[in-house]
């Protein structure tokens, strides 16, 4: 196959003053995917770049990068769908920390901040050991699991993170993957921690910032969703607020 | 990259150890097909206003009395009203459009004890309500009936 | 600012979503004939002479229900509310974030004056 001109970003911060682009000439083979390229240059041509990737078949999420300006998986896109010039940039809207490695810190706050675990509720102390005794594990029907699964299938790839035009522009907005993972948390019938979850839900980092650009489910290699969960979870936090209003909380628990 | 997003979009809860660039938007922003239709139907809002502000004026000339009345529905007639409303008729299909394409996955899964249906039977539903509602709202303001 | 706004969202999403969804419905039907066919001549104007477009507007429902004036003040309410948010959406999309406070509760104030509006011109009827 044709040379193609693989194009990449650079930025050391010990050198560099701003982000610049670097251009590669990589002999490409027919079946090749984005990733590949980038390792050919890595282990032939220039051994300085860097970038994170991992297991090469779109489960881990570690190799997004932003090709011919959309974020993409790069292990998972064809190369042979580009033409003679492949733009490579480290993910939008994430500060740049090196090259096409992006800071993930803010996306591990946000995603923390949903508290992302089964919460149950306090069970009082008299019936612990009734409870150990008659209920045993947790008991989820099929059709119950059906109406999170899709959520639960995300791979924290961050790429809904750089297509949203609201996590451009609002810093503090939780962001697809944050909320679509809380969302899969308040509706497992398992979780009774919709109350906590609302709150931040409907906090600074407010779901209602989202306005439906519907971007993030475009690119989403995975096919969770996050729109849908997004706007479930906007529902979720009107049903709360509503409740609040007729039953004060705070009493219990 | 197109433009700078903003400074602390994705920032870190701390302070990274070293010297980080700032973040960017996409390239393809502004060109995007899907970015620019995005754009659009927010900007819709605009047309929402006018409209809203317009039948506001509309209907307290109605309730000024017959004079007031003529008047206005007189002044409606300038091309550049009639333009306007073309451009609203536009703009509210194209709303209508995107949003019912965009309302079933917004459902929630369950509705107290209930589901709610297909999300293919909720997008046609739309559809019916819209043409039922605007086919009769037509009729009766031209006089077809009642 | 931003806080008061954030303590809102679900009333002010709510009344938008109506916006979208119910303000679109009752809008077509009100631009086609109001706006287009009658001005244009396509429909005769006496369908909206001052009698009939009074009687319309001040139709009751078994006596006692204002259809009328409901179906007047949702078609000329809601849209406000849809306009706003949009509208507010479109300045963060420019890269408003920072101002987000200040010019969204500018927009909400606008759809509540002309709520205000809109509801007293009905209720002028």
């Amino acid at each position: 196959m044709a040379d193609k001109t693989i194009v990449i970003t650079r930025f050391d911060p010990d050198k560099d003053e701003a982000p610049r682009k670097q251009e590669y000439t990589v002999p490409c083979e027919p079946n090749w995917k984005v990733l590949d390229a980038v390792n050919f240059i890595k282990d032939e041509l220039d051994a300085t770049i860097s970038y994170r990737w991992s297991c090469r078949m779109a489960v881990c999420g570690s190799c997004g990068m932003m090709v011919n300006g959309e974020p993409k998986l790069t292990c998972k896109t064809t190369l042979s769908d580009y033409g003679d010039r492949v733009d490579i940039e480290p993910l939008a809207n994430f500060p740049i920390v090196r090259d096409l490695v992006v800071e993930l810190d803010g996306f591990m706050h946000k995603f923390e901040s949903v508290k992302p675990w089964i919460m149950r509720a306090k069970e009082k102390a008299e019936d612990k050991a009734a409870y150990h005794e008659t209920k045993g594990t947790f008991s989820q029907s099929a059709e119950e699991l059906g109406n999170f699964k899709q959520f639960s299938m995300c791979i924290n790839c961050m790429l809904c993170y750089s297509a949203c035009p609201v996590v451009a522009n609002e810093p503090d907005f939780l962001g697809p993957a944050a909320i679509a993972l809380g969302h899969r948390y308040n509706t497992d019938s398992r979780d009774q921690g919709n109350d906590e979850r609302n709150e931040i839900f409907r906090g600074e980092g407010t779901v209602f910032s989202c306005s439906y650009a519907n971007e993030c489910s475009e690119v989403c290699p995975k096919n969770v969703d996050p729109a849908a969960a997004i706007n479930q979870a906007k529902f979720g936090a009107v049903i709360d607020w509503a409740k609040g209003l007729v039953i004060p909380r705070g009493g219990s628990n | 990259m197109a433009g700078p997003a903003h400074p602390h979009a994705m920032a870190p809860p701390t302070p990274g150890r070293t010297r980080a660039a700032p973040p960017q938007t996409p390239s393809t922003w502004w060109g995007s097909k899907r970015i620019m239709t995005y754009l659009l139907f927010d900007a819709t809002g605009i047309v929402y206003f006018l409209v809203a502000f317009v039948a506001i004026r509309l209907i307290r000339d109605l309730g000024d009395g017959p004079l007031a009345w003529a008047r206005a529905m007189e002044s409606l007639q300038h091309p550049i009203y009639i333009a306007f409303h073309v451009l609203c008729l536009i703009a509210v299909i194209f709303v209508a459009v995107r949003f019912f394409r965009l309302f079933p996955k917004a459902q929630p899964p369950t509705i107290g004890p209930a589901k709610p249906p297909p999300a293919a039977v909720i997008h046609a539903m739309l559809y019916v309500i819209w043409i039922g509602i605007t086919a009769v709202m037509t009729a009766i303001l031209a006089g077809v009936i009642f | 600012m931003k806080t008061i706004l954030l303590r809102l969202e679900p009333i002010i999403w709510l009344l938008f979503g109506q916006g979208i969804l119910i303000g679109t419905m009752l809008l077509t039907g009100w631009i086609l004939v109001v706006g287009i066919l009658i001005p244009m001549g396509m429909v005769d104007a006496e369908a909206l002479s001052y009698a009939r477009a009074h009687s319309l507007a001040t139709a009751s429902l078994f006596g006692f229900v204002p259809l009328g004036k409901l179906i007047l003040a949702a078609l000329l309410v809601l849209p406000l509310w849809k306009g706003a948010h949009h509208v507010r959406s479109l300045l963060i999309d420019f890269g408003g974030g920072e101002r987000d406070g200040i010019v969204g509760t500018l927009l909400y104030l606008i759809a509540i004056v002309g709520s205000v509006m809109a509801i007293m011109a009905v209720v002028g009827l």
